[in-house]
C-alpha cells in the first residue's frame, strides 16, 4: 500500500488511502517537530522509514525469545520440540483471532469518535456472563445464544452512546477515559452483585483436535476462531460494501464533512457503538467457552485490546486483525521459550505497546499521527 | 495576582499547616491515618495536575511513580538498612530519573496516545516489579519490621503536602506555569513563540513524578507491607485524575478540594455499604466526568461565586 | 478567593471533627465488641465469603447460649476491599477507635502480613485463620497465632504420592503472589527431601487464563507431574487446557482450587483424578474431631452447602478464641494473648497447640477428586481410599 502511495504522489495517495482503508485517519498530522521543519515529501519518506523501523523492531521482538531460549537451552530443534512450538504458535494464532475481533470494536469507537473505551473489557465480560446465563439457566448452546445476545449488545451500545458518549465526543481525552472507566467499574460491581465474584466456566467442546502427530489444538479454540473469523469478515464487508459502512468510514475520516454531505452523524455514532458493543459481546461469548471468568477479568481484555489497536493502527480494521495475531503469537513464544516467561508475557505486551507508540504512533497500517 | 494576595495565600497555607500540625494530639490513631491518607491524595492529585492539568498531557499511568517510590523505600529500608526518611529522597530521585528517561520519548506523543503509553508504562512497571525477583522479591512482597510510625509518617506526609502545595502554587504563578498553560492551549503556537516545549514538558513531567514517589515511600512505611498489586493499582491513577477533575484541574486549589472531598466521601460510605459503594463510585466518576469537566471551581466561576483568575 | 479557601479549610476541619463525633457511642456494659475486617469485595471476596459465613454463625450461636463470659457479642465486620492499605487503616480504626474487645483476623496471607504489624503494636492478639505463609510467624511476633497448616505443606501429600508412583521429574508452577509462592517453595523442599527432580519452576501473573504455552513448556522439560500452586480459575484453566491439548501427566495437584465445590461441578469429568489440598474436610467419621457433626449440620442448614475448610478453619479459630477467653477469665488482651499461647484444645478443625513462634502444628489433607467427590488420600491415617494414580491417559477415560 505504501509503495503505491509513494508512486501516486501525495494528493492522490491521500484519496487512495481514504478509500482503501476503512477508518484511516487523515486528521491534521500532529508531531509538529517533524512536520513543520520539513516538507511534505520528507514526511512521506519518514513515514516509510518508520514503517521499516517498526518492522525491524518486530522482527527483533520475535527473534528475542528464540535467542534467549537458545541461551538457556529451552529451545531444542528436535522434532518433538518443534511439535510443541507448532502447537503453541497455532493456538496463539487462533487466540489472536478472538482478541482481534473485540479489538476491532475498540478501534471503531476510537476511529469514529476519538474516544478510548476503557470499559471495553467489561463489555467482553458482559458477553461472557450473558452467554453463561443463557447456557446455565436456559440451556442454550453458547454459540446459538449469539442470536439474541448480539441484538441485546447492539441496543446496549446505542444506549451507552446516547446517554454517555455523545456528550464526550470532541472533549479532551481524559473525559472519555474517565466516563468509560466509570462505566466499567459500575458494570464490574453490578455483575458482582448479581453473579458474585465466583469464577464461572462453560464446559464446551473439551476435546483436542490432532492436526499432525505432534500438533494439537483444542476444539473450542478452533470453534472460537472460526466464529470470530466469520463475524469479522461479515463486519468487514458490512463496512466495505453497504451504505451504512460507507457513512461510518466517512464519519471516521471527517465528521464535519460527512455531515455536510448528508450523513446523519448522530445515527452513525449510535450504530458504531452498537456494532462495537456487539463485537465485544461476541468476543465475550467466544472467550467464555475457553476460559474461566469473573466480574474482574475484564481489565486484561481492555489492555490487550489497547495493545492490539495501537499495533494495528487507530481505526484500522485489518490492522486490528493483524495486531491481534501478532500479539497473541508473541505472547505464546515468550511464554514457551523464556525462563519464567509466563510471568513476562505482560511485559512483552506492554513493551510492544510502548515501542510501537514511540516508533510509529500510527501503528502498522495507520498513517502518521502524533 | 497582587503581592497582597500572595501574602494572604501564604498565610492561609501557614494556618492550614498549623492546624494540621496540632491535629494528631487531638485525634485517635485511626483519624490520624485518615488525615494522612487524605494528605497523600492531595499530593497525588496535585502532582498529577502539574503534568495533566497545567500542561494538558493526560497521564493515565501516574501510579507508576507512586509505586516506584514505595519500592525504593521498602528495598532500601529492609534490604539495605537505610533510614526511612532518606529513602524518600532516594525514591523521588529514582522516580525523577525514570520520568526523564521515559518522558523524553513519550512526551512527544499527543492526547490519547500519551494516555495509553502511560497506562502501558505503569502496567509494565508493575510487571517489572513482579518479575525482577532479586530486587523486589516479586509477588512475595516486602514486609518491614514492625515499628511505631503513625505520628512520624503523619508529619512526613504533612511536610510533603505543604511542599507540594507550595511548588504547585509557585508553578502556577510563575512564567514557567504560564508557559505550561500555553503548551496546553496550543503547543504549535507555543513553540512558534520560542518556548522550548520539550524542555518545559519534561520539567513539568519530572516535577509531577517526584512528589508521588515520596508519597509512595511514606505510604509504604505506614502500611509496612507492599506488593506489586497493591502499589501499582490502576485505580490510584484514576483517583488522581478524578480528584483533580472534581475540584477543577488546572488550578491549585481544585485538586486539593477534590482530594479532600472525594476521599472523605469514600471513607464515610464504603464502610457501611461495601458493594453499593463501589457501584456508586463508578457512577460518580461518570457524573463528574460527564457533567463537570471543569470541576467545582469551574462550577463556582460559572455561578459568579468566585472570580476567574483568582482561584489558582 | 479568601472565602473559597476558608470554606474549604473550614469544611476539612469540620469533617475531621464531625467524623469522630458521629462515632463516639457508649457501649452497653453487657456487650462485648468483636471486630475484624475481611475482604467482602475485590479479589479475595470469594474465599473470604465463607469465612464471613462461619463468623456470623458462631456469633449467633454464642449469643444464643449466653454470650462470651456472659456478655452478648456485638459484631463489627468491615470490608477491606482486598486492599492492604485499607486493611491497615481499618485495623487501626477497630483497635483505637471502636476499641474492640476481641479482634478477628483478615483474609489472605498478604493482608495478614500487613495487619500483623498493627495488632502487634497495640498488643491485640488474634488467631489467623486466613493466612498460611510461614514468614508471618518468623519475625518474632507475639500477638498472632496460626491455626491452619502452613503454605509450605500444601504440596506435601502430592509430592509423597508422586514419589510412591515412581515419578522422578516434576514441574512446580504457581501464581506470583505471596501464598502460592510460599507453597511452591515448600513443594521444592519436599521434592528435594524425597529425591524428586524439579525440572521447571515458574510463576505466572495473576489473572493468567491461557496456559497453552506453559503446559507445552512443562511437557518439553520432561516433567511427569505438575504441582500447581493455584487458586480456582488458574487451576481449572490448567486442567481444561491439559485435556484440550491432549497433554498427559501422571499426576496433577492443585492447591486451593480443587477444594472448592465449583471445581468438580464446572469441570465435570476433566476434574477426575486431580489432587488438591484441604486444610480440613467435613468428614466427621474420618477426622473424628468433637462437635464436627453439629457444626456441619448447622452450617448446611444456614447456607445450603457443606462448609469447606475456610469455614471450618474460621470456626475452629473462633472456638479457640472462646476457649482462651474462658481460660483468661476476662477480655484483657494480655491475658487473652497468654491463654492463646499456652492453651491446648481441640476444635471442629482439629487440635490447637502453638509452638513458641505462635504456629499451630495442623496437619492438612490431600484429596483426590473421584467420581466428582473429594476423597482424602493422604495422610494415611485419615485416608478414605487409596489414591488412583497415575492418572489414566485422556484417551482411555
Amino acid at each position: 500500500m505504501d509503495d503505491r502511495a509513494e508512486m501516486l504522489g501525495p494528493e492522490k495517495a491521500g484519496r487512495e488511502t481514504a478509500f482503501s482503508r476503512p477508518f484511516a485517519d487523515t486528521a491534521p498530522a500532529v508531531a509538529p517537530a517533524v512536520g513543520r521543519r520539513r516538507g511534505r515529501g520528507w514526511m512521506e519518506r519518514s513515514e516509510v522509514r518508520s514503517l521499516y523501523l517498526l518492522a525491524a523492531f518486530l522482527v527483533a521482538a520475535y527473534a528475542l525469545p528464540f535467542v534467549i531460549g537458545i541461551r538457556y537451552g529451552t529451545v531444542r530443534w528436535d522434532a518433538e520440540w518443534l511439535g510443541y512450538l507448532g502447537t503453541v504458535v497455532l493456538s496463539g494464532f487462533l487466540q489472536g483471532g478472538v482478541y482481534a475481533m473485540f479489538a476491532v470494536g475498540l478501534t471503531m469507537i476510537f476511529g469514529v469518535m476519538r474516544i478510548i473505551n476503557a470499559a471495553h473489557g467489561e463489555w467482553v465480560m458482559m458477553g461472557a456472563y450473558l452467554t453463561w446465563a443463557a447456557f446455565f439457566y436456559l440451556g442454550v448452546d453458547p454459540l446459538l445464544s449469539l442470536v439474541f445476545t448480539l441484538p441485546i449488545a447492539f441496543v446496549f451500545g446505542m444506549v451507552v452512546q446516547k446517554l454517555l458518549l455523545n456528550a464526550v465526543v470532541g472533549q479532551p481525552e481524559l473525559t472519555g477515559l474517565l466516563v468509560t472507566f466509570g462505566l466499567g467499574l459500575t458494570m464490574i460491581y453490578v455483575a458482582e452483585l448479581i453473579f458474585t465474584t465466583d469464577f464461572r466456566t462453560i464446559p464446551y467442546a473439551p476435546h483436542s483436535v490432532q492436526i499432525t502427530d505432534s500438533i494439537a489444538v483444542s476444539q473450542n479454540k478452533l470453534i472460537s476462531f472460526t466464529m470470530a473469523l466469520a463475524i469479522s469478515v461479515g463486519v468487514y464487508f458490512l463496512l466495505k460494501l453497504t451504505r451504512i459502512g460507507k457513512a461510518i468510514r466517512a464519519t471516521a475520516l471527517n465528521a464535519e464533512v460527512a455531515m455536510v454531505c448528508g450523513v446523519n452523524v448522530g445515527l452513525i455514532y449510535l450504530i458504531t457503538t452498537g456494532i462495537a458493543a456487539s463485537l465485544a459481546v461476541a468476543g465475550g461469548a467466544l472467550v467464555s467457552i475457553q476460559f474461566g471468568f469473573n466480574p474482574e477479568t475484564g481489565i486484561i481484555y481492555t489492555l490487550q485490546a489497547f495493545t492490539i489497536i495501537i499495533l494495528g493502527g487507530r481505526g484500522h480494521y485489518l490492522g486490528a486483525l493483524i495486531g491481534g495475531f501478532m500479539l497473541a503469537v508473541l505472547e505464546s513464544l515468550v511464554s514457551l521459550m523464556i525462563p519464567n516467561g509466563t510471568a513476562m508475557v505482560e511485559l512483552a505486551a506492554y513493551g510492544l505497546l510502548i515501542a510501537v507508540l514511540l516508533i510509529r504512533p500510527g501503528g502498522l497500517m495507520g498513517v502518521k499521527e502524533g | 495576582m497582587t503581592q497582597r494576595e500572595h501574602l494572604r495565600n501564604l498565610a492561609l497555607l501557614g494556618l492550614l499547616a498549623l492546624g494540621l500540625l496540632a491535629l494528631p494530639q487531638g485525634l485517635s490513631v485511626y483519624l490520624t491515618s485518615f488525615a494522612l491518607f487524605t494528605m497523600m491524595y492531595v499530593v497525588l492529585a496535585l502532582s498529577w495536575n502539574i503534568i495533566s492539568g497545567f500542561t494538558g498531557y493526560t497521564s493515565f499511568g501516574h501510579v507508576a511513580f507512586y509505586g516506584i517510590g514505595a519500592y525504593a523505600c521498602a528495598i532500601l529500608v529492609v534490604d539495605h538498612g537505610w533510614s526511612w526518611v532518606t529513602t524518600l529522597f532516594a525514591g523521588a530521585l529514582v522516580a525523577g530519573l525514570v520520568a526523564v528517561a521515559i518522558g523524553y520519548p513519550v512526551l512527544r506523543l499527543k492526547g490519547p496516545y500519551f494516555a495509553i503509553a502511560m497506562l502501558g508504562m505503569a502496567e509494565g512497571t508493575r510487571v517489572v516489579a513482579t518479575v525482577w525477583d532479586g530486587l523486589t522479591h516479586g509477588g512475595l512482597g516486602i514486609s518491614f519490621p514492625s515499628v511505631e510510625n503513625s505520628t512520624s509518617t503523619y508529619y512526613a506526609m504533612l511536610v510533603l503536602m505543604l511542599i507540594t502545595i507550595a511548588v504547585a502554587y509557585l508553578v502556577a504563578h510563575s512564567r514557567f506555569g504560564i508557559r505550561l498553560n500555553a503548551i496546553r492551549e496550543d503547543e504549535v503556537a507555543a513553540e512558534a513563540l520560542g518556548i522550548n516545549v520539550t524542555r518545559y514538558k519534561l520539567l513539568a513531567f519530572v516535577l509531577s513524578a517526584v512528589f508521588p514517589a515520596a508519597a509512595g515511600g511514606i505510604q509504604a512505611y505506614k502500611v509496612l507491607y507492599i506488593e506489586p498489586q497493591a502499589v501499582f493499582f490502576v485505580q490510584i491513577t484514576i483517583a488522581m485524575a478524578l480528584m483533580s477533575m472534581l475540584g477543577g484541574k488546572g488550578t491549585v486549589i481544585g485538586p486539593v478540594i477534590g482530594a479532600v472531598l472525594l476521599y472523605t466521601a469514600q471513607e464515610l460510605t464504603w464502610v457501611n455499604f461495601p458493594t453499593a459503594h463501589l457501584i456508586a463510585y463508578g457512577l460518580f466518576i461518570i457524573v463528574v466526568a460527564r457533567f463537570m469537566p471543569r470541576g467545582l471551581i469551574g462550577f463556582a466561576i460559572d455561578r459568579g461565586w468566585v472570580r476567574k483568575g483568582m482561584v489558582h | 478567593m479568601t472565602q473559597c479557601v476558608l470554606r474549604a479549610v473550614a469544611a476539612l476541619m469540620a469533617l475531621l471533627v464531625l467524623v469522630p463525633a458521629g462515632r463516639a457511642e457508649d457501649r452497653p456494659k453487657n456487650e462485648v465488641l468483636v471486630g475484624g475486617a475481611i475482604s467482602q469485595t475485590g479479589r479475595f471476596a470469594e474465599p473470604a465469603g465463607r469465612q464471613v459465613n462461619a463468623i456470623k454463625m458462631w456469633v449467633d450461636q454464642v449469643n444464643s447460649r449466653g454470650g462470651l463470659l456472659g456478655r452478648k457479642i456485638n459484631l463489627v465486620l468491615l470490608d477491606d476491599k482486598s486492599d492492604t492499605q485499607t486493611a491497615v487503616k481499618l485495623y487501626e480504626k477497630l483497635i483505637t477507635e471502636d476499641k474492640v474487645d476481641v479482634l478477628l483476623a483478615p483474609y489472605s496471607s498478604a493482608i495478614t502480613e500487613a495487619v500483623a504489624n498493627i495488632n502487634e503494636r497495640y498488643k491485640m492478639p488474634f488467631v489467623a485463620y486466613g493466612a498460611a505463609s510461614s514468614p508471618i510467624w518468623e519475625k518474632g511476633r507475639k500477638y498472632i497465632f496460626s491455626i491452619v497448616a502452613i503454605a509450605e505443606d500444601y504440596q506435601k501429600g502430592a509430592v509423597h504420592l508422586a514419589k510412591q508412583i515412581g515419578v522422578k521429574r516434576i514441574a512446580i508452577i504457581g501464581e506470583d503472589s505471596l501464598f502460592p509462592r510460599q507453597s511452591g517453595i515448600g513443594a521444592k523442599q519436599w521434592a528435594d527431601k524425597l529425591g524428586l527432580q524439579v525440572v521447571l519452576q515458574e510463576n505466572y501473573p495473576q489473572k493468567q487464563t491461557d496456559f497453552t504455552a506453559l503446559l507445552q513448556k512443562i511437557k518439553a522439560a520432561g516433567a511427569e507431574a505438575i504441582m500447581s500452586n493455584s487458586y480456582f480459575a488458574d487451576a481449572a484453566a490448567q486442567v481444561r487446557q491439559m485435556r484440550e491439548l491432549n497433554l498427559y501427566f501422571k499426576l496433577f495437584s492443585g492447591t486451593v482450587g480443587p477444594g472448592l465445590p465449583q471445581f468438580a461441578e464446572q469441570l465435570g469429568d476433566s476434574a477426575e483424578y486431580i489432587l488438591g489440598f484441604s486444610q480440613w474436610e467435613p468428614l466427621p467419621d474420618i477426622l473424628k474431631h468433637p462437635g464436627m457433626k453439629e457444626f456441619i449440620a448447622e452450617y448446611e442448614k444456614r447456607y445450603g452447602e457443606k462448609p469447606n475448610y475456610h469455614a471450618g478453619g474460621t470456626y475452629g479459630a473462633l472456638q479457640v478464641t472462646e476457649a482462651a477467653l474462658k481460660q483468661a477469665g476476662s477480655f484483657d488482651s494480655q491475658k487473652l494473648r497468654d491463654a492463646l499461647a499456652s492453651i491446648e484444645t481441640t476444635t471442629v478443625f482439629g487440635r490447637y497447640k502453638v509452638n513458641d513462634k505462635g504456629m499451630n502444628d495442623h496437619e492438612g489433607l490431600t484429596f483426590q477428586i473421584l467420581k466428582g467427590e473429594r476423597r482424602v488420600v493422604f495422610p494415611e491415617q485419615w485416608a478414605e481410599t487409596k489414591a488412583k494414580l497415575p492418572i489414566p491417559e485422556w484417551s482411555k477415560r
